[in-house]
């Protein structure tokens, strides 16, 4: 989509609107020719007004007069259309999430917009503010334009929709019109053959690690991105936690690794550093890349008695064991002193993997530990997560993909706006209640 | 090895065509600096004692900058030591004047900077004030409060030019000479640049001091309490600072007065970055740039050119140090974010 409202260029083939082909890479000519697109994250300026913002897509030029009230008219206009009330003067960071949707929506509204794509629109709007936004589609549908609607949840896509189209990795899947299709046969183009479920080997779990008992995470933009969960995490036991991306997985899981304030009853281990966390993104989250492979390990290694007497680092026991480390869990580095940031993808995600496993927590949060990784890297990082599992750990193992839950974990929830789902069907993934 | 050869031979380069362009003959101009710098143990000890709060201020700036926090407020923090140093001073003054006094004051500057540097510390971490604004601001209320000090509690008792009393010479910093400046301030610089060396590289504090510095998220998801390693930071940073007012204070000018701020708080800056932020690389670097001051004093003597070629060579130097790591990093980033084979 961001091909067609011209931020990004093809590399190859080309779009066309009616007969004209579309520009690339040109997201000013792209409005001129009507088409808009509400990001998913929103386009706004935080510090400036609503009005400013409503004015933001409209200037004219650099150097010519600015008359903000003459160039919003359009979009106040189509705010009254839709008995939308504006507050003009306040300002864009003040607004809550759904009055920011709006806003970019009016902000898309001020031209002549033929064009209007939807990027995952629902994610941080509550059930009422969806069906509210739903109307306004309705209306825009029936004023002429085109809607285009990116959606993950099915029943959305069956609640607005007249048409649906399936892209699945980059890949063309189908479409068909929304009367001729049936939510199970969506949610198969949707999520390809849904793996039937493997047997876990179970062993004999020891007590519970984690009992969350009805807990709330409030998210980054103040949405409530967890709502009211319960579940509990034994000694031993894999618990996966799956869904579409965006549905509250990130906040549980900070929650789960003392990183985001929880509300509700939340039992985690006492200490707060025998809880062992594998982030998503590993350079932002997990390395210090300025630093080497050796340093990065000692970050949770500090605890251990032999490497730090009394404050003061031991520099031969340390060498000596980030050099096991490194040996053990297969980190291909010239030495266990080179920096982390000259690492590859996988290397560096084994110096997170050993640095967590090593310090043999009692609970594991792992945040799609695989992502980026080729084969044999995630054959590795996953029998350390078994392992680890079988040395008695309790593992949150937080994942997108469906192979790697299914591979990995005894039990698996699913995530949909924040509310965790059971059972074994493309549609619970999906997030429709089975 | 060979980045520190090429950085010096790149200053000798960036020294040359500096003095070309204020118009001076490079080799006797280059032969002048020298002699001005290293010609006898008189021209060395000027390269020492100009060195000294130099190796000071730009330690307190590696300490803080290693873990994140620039701190631009290495300036205000010098004059806050070196007016608590002469709070101190006036507070012992019915005593007899002995090392003590000495001893006393120097803590007296240590405390001053490192809580003025706190200050800034606290706010970042519980108000979100940005660590280079709210330090540039306390150099100017630094400036102020030592203008106040000396037209008020700490006035000279002849009560006629704005300026504290002289400090009695049994409390001045040891001289080594009688007819040199040379005072034992600089070994006080080199052991604080060894005390520093081993707190970021030896110990745990500065281990994870460094981790924050590096990467504050990743700290604080492994747990790393980063906001206060970060105060604690500000606070070594500021007391190192205040510890080069205090020596100065001590070992050169005895008393203080609204000149006494000589920019050496600044001046740390350039000096630990070209240091490359190591606390024993700032020692050559501080020095050199001692040698500098030392030797454009003799170079002003013969030629057009002064004490303001320093500033250039520094600016020079600074910028070509920040375009040289600009480029590494560059290079560094597509590399660390290849994610194919392992």
């Amino acid at each position: 989509m961001n091909l067609l409202a011209g931020f990004l260029s093809a590399d190859a083939g080309e779009i066309r609107l009616g007969s004209t082909p579309i520009p690339q890479g040109d997201p000013i000519a792209c409005r001129q020719l009507g088409i808009e697109m509400i990001h998913q994250h929103f386009m706004l300026v935080p510090a400036f007004t609503v009005e400013e913002n409503l004015a933001l897509n409209r200037l004219p030029n650099l150097h010519s007069s600015l008359r903000i009230s003459n160039l919003i008219q359009t979009s106040l206009t189509a705010a009254k259309g839709l008995d939308w009330e504006v507050a003009n003067d306040s300002r864009a960071r003040d607004l809550p999430v759904g009055a920011q949707q709006k806003l970019e929506i009016l902000k898309a509204l001020g031209g002549d917009a033929r064009v209007l794509i939807f990027d995952e629109p629902t994610a941080v709007l509550s059930p009422t503010e969806v069906t509210e936004l739903f109307t306004v589609l309705r209306r825009l549908r029936d004023a002429g334009a085109v809607v285009i609607l990116i959606a993950h949840k099915l029943s959305e896509v069956f609640a607005v929709a007249d048409r649906v189209t399936v892209l699945r990795r980059g890949e063309f899947i189908g479409t068909a019109l929304i009367t001729e299709i049936t939510s199970e046969k969506l949610a198969r183009w949707m999520v390809g053959e849904f793996p039937p479920a493997q047997d876990i080997p179970t062993q004999e779990l020891g007590p519970p690690v984690v009992q969350a008992d009805g807990i709330s995470v409030i998210g980054d933009q103040g949405q409530l991105a967890v709502r009211d969960v319960s579940f509990e995490i034994r000694a031993g036991e894999i618990v996966g936690f799956g869904g579409v991306e965006g549905n509250g997985q990130d906040e549980l899981a900070e929650a789960l690794a003392c990183l985001r304030p929880a509300a509700g009853a939340l039992t985690l281990p006492v200490h707060r550093h025998r809880i062992g966390y594998i982030p998503q993104d590993r350079q932002a989250d997990g390395l210090a890349l300025g630093l080497s492979i050796e340093e990065n390990l000692l970050i949770k290694g500090v605890d251990r008695a032999e490497l730090v007497r009394r404050g003061w680092l031991q520099l031969r026991a340390i060498h000596r064991w980030a050099a096991t480390l490194v040996e053990k869990f297969a980190v291909k580095a010239e030495s266990a002193r080179s920096l982390a940031g000259s690492l590859s993808g996988g290397n560096q995600q084994k110096v997170v993997v050993a640095r967590e496993l090593d310090a043999n927590p009692e609970l594991l949060v792992v945040v799609n530990p695989t992502r980026g990784l080729d084969i044999r890297s995630t054959q590795f990082v996953h029998d350390s997560i078994r392992q680890a599992a079988a040395a008695g750990t309790a593992v949150a193992l937080f994942s997108t993909d469906l192979d790697e839950l299914r591979a990995l974990a005894s039990t698996t929830y699913f995530l949909s706006r924040g509310e965790l789902l059971t059972g074994n069907s493309a549609e619970t993934y999906l997030g429709a209640k089975a | 090895m060979i980045r520190t050869v090429l950085t010096a031979l790149g200053l000798v380069v960036v020294l040359a065509l500096t003095l070309a362009c204020f118009g001076v003959a490079v080799g006797p101009g280059l032969l002048l600096l020298t002699e001005g710098a290293f010609g006898d143990k008189f021209a060395i000890a000027r390269t020492l004692v100009k060195a000294t709060p130099l190796l000071l201020t730009a330690l307190g700036m590696t300490v803080a900058w290693k873990t994140g926090v620039y701190n631009i407020g290495g300036e205000g923090q010098y004059i806050v030591g070196a007016v608590f140093a002469a709070a101190i001073g006036k507070l012992l003054l019915p005593t007899s004047p002995g090392p003590i006094w000495t001893v006393l004051m120097l803590i007296a500057a240590i405390l001053g900077g490192a809580g003025y540097a706190s200050l800034a510390g606290w706010l970042y971490v519980r108000r979100g004030v940005e660590i280079v604004i709210s330090t540039i601001l306390l150099n100017f209320i630094a400036i102020q409060i030592l203008g106040w000090a000396v037209e008020g509690p700490l006035k000279e008792k002849a009560g006629q030019v704005p300026q504290t009393d002289s400090i009695p010479d049994a409390a001045m910093l040891i001289k080594f000479d009688r007819q040199m400046d040379l005072h034992a301030g600089v070994v006080l610089a080199l052991l604080a640049a060894v005390a520093v060396y081993l707190l970021m590289y030896r110990t745990r504090l500065g281990f994870l001091m460094r981790v924050t510095g590096d990467n504050r998220r990743a700290a604080r998801a492994n747990q790393i309490p980063a906001d206060r390693l970060q105060v604690v930071a500000m606070a070594i940073s500021g007391g190192l600072c205040g510890l080069a007012g205090g020596v100065q204070y001590l070992g050169i000018v005895g008393r203080l007065g609204t000149t006494f701020p000589e920019q050496w708080g600044f001046l740390g800056i350039p000096v630990a970055l070209l240091g490359g932020l190591h606390p024993l690389g700032v020692i050559p670097a501080a020095v050199y740039f001692g040698a500098l001051f030392a030797g454009s004093d003799q170079l002003s003597r013969f030629t057009p050119a002064g004490t303001s070629l320093v500033y250039v060579i520094q600016a020079v130097a600074v910028l070509g140090f920040v375009a040289m790591s600009t480029v590494k990093w560059r290079r560094r980033k597509p590399d660390g974010r290849t994610e194919s084979n392992s």
